[in-house]
């Protein structure tokens, strides 16, 4: 069953136009002209409960206003959306406690003071059960391992520390719907692995439903299924990530780590010292056997195109 | 409509977290809010240019004592009428990091009016020292005012800070549709330093003028509660101040409101 519909959703900023010098700034002191810049263009798509959805697109493309629209930042142009059967821009508190929505840019958290005062207010704000917190607070504390850290100000936290605390702070009050803004952003890759790891466990221990913006491919890869791939505002695809990829990317590339230079003769070149070859997942069996067949103990990997090349290749072909 | 009450349910089931994790925050920031609070003694350098001035005799019935008595109310009034949301409330437009505060369900206003009132006893810590040590120095300042206008201060000093509270979180709003919100709270702050009675007892201001200003805003934020213990305000001024919260709080209701779409508008 859907928990978030959106229907012809558009969003149009109306942005000052301002001429260049100083005799543009004078100018636009009393005659200051707009332009409609159309940031999101008629979107429609559904997403049921307990979903993982990536929002893919280039900068500027329209991932984040859609994004604040589902959870009632902003108001829609036109269009309608309902997030968990109601209208998010009403802000009306039964719905901003059921989502959160964490900007991997933007903090909660109270700056001079222990993360742990940033949880205790949250707790308040959201009227959560003093027993209901505790055992939350626990569970996420020891999920994401900071057990450590509740006492230092947060000035004194490291970035990942930091986007850790984010999310606890962000998850106690137990929203269904989690809307996540780059979460991984400027953290180094051990700690995006455990990041992605806790937001994936967290779906499947609570069937809360996420949909997460990322210019992280690992991200997506590693967390969302499903794809929605928006670009200059428009949604240009909805669907399973793995459809994509073989629909833009089919081929497979069959890698024979540190292999003899014969390999050439299968049409095999040499990359970075293994010798590769690209081909259609029809004859990859066929090459295979016959590799193996002349050169049995060589080390043989089959692998699909990395996803940023998929997405190159779907964003050159758009164009 | 229903909104706002289960937001009332919320605040009031929360109000001790709040406040304590408001108290934490002061505590946090205590060497900044000593600097402020001692800025906020400017009454004092008042008192010395005006005790100078009536050295030879009283002017228009103020006599050094009668200066001494004005400008130590004044301090304590404005110590406990302090209020900063137009910084936060600016910081918070401009920087973007007012988008999480209204995804929550206590509006940003009045987590920053807990803050502020929060703020109150740590001023009293500063202001309970420097009042004995005038007192020390002035104890000829000493008077018993009657009960009721005890009793009318005390309400009057609730007022004005309110009153000052809500033309801060006004101009605060500016920051949604204005760059230079602060310039003009600037321009804003140069009145009200003339029309308060913050650096001039209104009973100095030519006639004309303190029959105007005695009804304006700048007044009900500072001067009424003094000059209701010191028997030159009454009832009438207390009920001018009660006409600007009710005014005020109709404003910045709009203003919020409408602020808030504009700021989704163009990008939160």
């Amino acid at each position: 069953m859907p928990i978030i519909e959106v229907s012809g959703l558009t969003k149009t900023y109306r942005v000052p136009v301002k001429g260049e010098g100083l005799g543009g700034s004078i100018r636009s002191l009393w005659s200051r002209e707009y332009k409609d810049v159309e940031a999101v263009r008629d979107i429609s798509f559904q997403i049921d409960s307990g979903e993982r959805v990536g929002f893919l697109g280039p900068n500027g493309a329209g991932k984040t206003t859609t994004l604040k629209m589902l959870s009632g930042l902003l108001h829609p142009t036109s269009g309608r959306v309902t997030v968990a059967g109601f209208t998010p821009q009403d802000r009306v508190v039964a719905f901003l406690s059921s989502i959160t929505l964490v900007m991997g840019q933007k903090q909660q958290l109270l700056w001079d003071l222990p993360p742990r005062e940033s949880f205790a207010l949250n707790r308040a704000m959201y009227g959560v059960d003093p027993v209901r917190y505790a055992r939350t607070l626990d569970s996420l504390v020891t999920m994401l391992r900071i057990e450590a850290v509740l006492e230092k100000p947060v000035r004194n936290l490291s970035l990942g520390e930091r986007m850790k605390c984010e999310l606890v702070a962000a998850l106690l009050h137990e929203p269904s719907v989690l809307f996540l803004d780059e979460p991984t952003i400027g953290l180094d890759v051990e700690m995006q692995v455990q990041v992605r790891k806790f937001i994936h466990d967290y779906n499947h221990d609570t069937g809360a439903t996420v949909i997460l913006t990322s210019h992280y491919m690992q991200d997506i890869a590693a967390l969302t299924p499903r794809l929605l791939i928006i670009d200059r505002g428009s949604l240009r695809y909805d669907g399973k990530l793995t459809s994509l990829a073989e629909r833009v990317a089919p081929e497979r590339r069959i890698v024979v780590k540190g292999g003899p230079s014969e390999l050439g003769e299968l049409g095999f070149q040499r990359v970075e010292g293994d010798m590769v070859a690209s081909l259609s997942p029809e004859g990859t069996n066929q090459l295979l056997s016959r590799v193996l067949a002349r050169w049995p103990m060589v080390e043989v990997s089959v692998e699909s195109p990395p996803l940023e090349e998929v997405m190159a290749r779907y964003f050159r072909e758009a164009t | 409509m229903a909104e706002a009450q289960t937001s009332l349910g919320i605040l009031w089931r929360a109000l001790p977290t709040l406040w304590r994790v408001a108290v934490a925050g002061i505590v946090a920031y205590r060497a900044e809010m000593v600097i402020w609070i001692l800025s906020a003694t400017l009454p004092l350098v008042m008192l010395a240019l005006w005790d100078a001035a009536a050295a030879g005799g009283p002017l228009e019935g103020f006599g050094q004592v009668d200066f001494a008595r004005y400008f130590a109310v004044t301090m304590v009034v404005r110590q406990l009428t302090g209020a900063w949301i137009i910084w936060e409330l600016n910081y918070a437009v401009r920087s973007g990091s007012l988008s999480p505060q209204l995804l929550k369900p206590v509006n940003p206003l009045v987590y920053n009016l807990f803050e502020t009132i929060a703020a109150i006893p740590w001023r009293l810590f500063v202001l309970v020292p420097v009042c004995a040590g005038f007192l020390a120095w002035r104890p000829e300042i000493l008077f018993v005012p009657q009960m009721w206008r005890v009793a009318l201060f005390m309400v009057s000093v609730v007022l004005a800070f309110a009153v000052a509270w809500l033309v801060q979180a006004l101009f605060g709003a500016l920051a949604f549709w204005f760059e230079q919100a602060m310039g003009i709270y600037s321009v804003h702050f140069a009145l009200w330093s003339f029309f308060s009675g913050y650096i001039v007892p209104m009973a100095l201001l030519p006639s004309w003028v303190a029959a105007l200003a005695r009804w304006l805003p700048f007044y009900a934020s500072l001067g009424v509660p003094v000059d209701v213990l010191l028997g030159r305000a009454g009832p009438w001024e207390v009920g001018a101040q009660i006409g600007w919260v009710l005014l005020l709080t109709f404003g910045l209701q709009a203003a919020w409101t409408r602020g808030v779409r504009r700021y989704g508008a163009v990008g939160a």
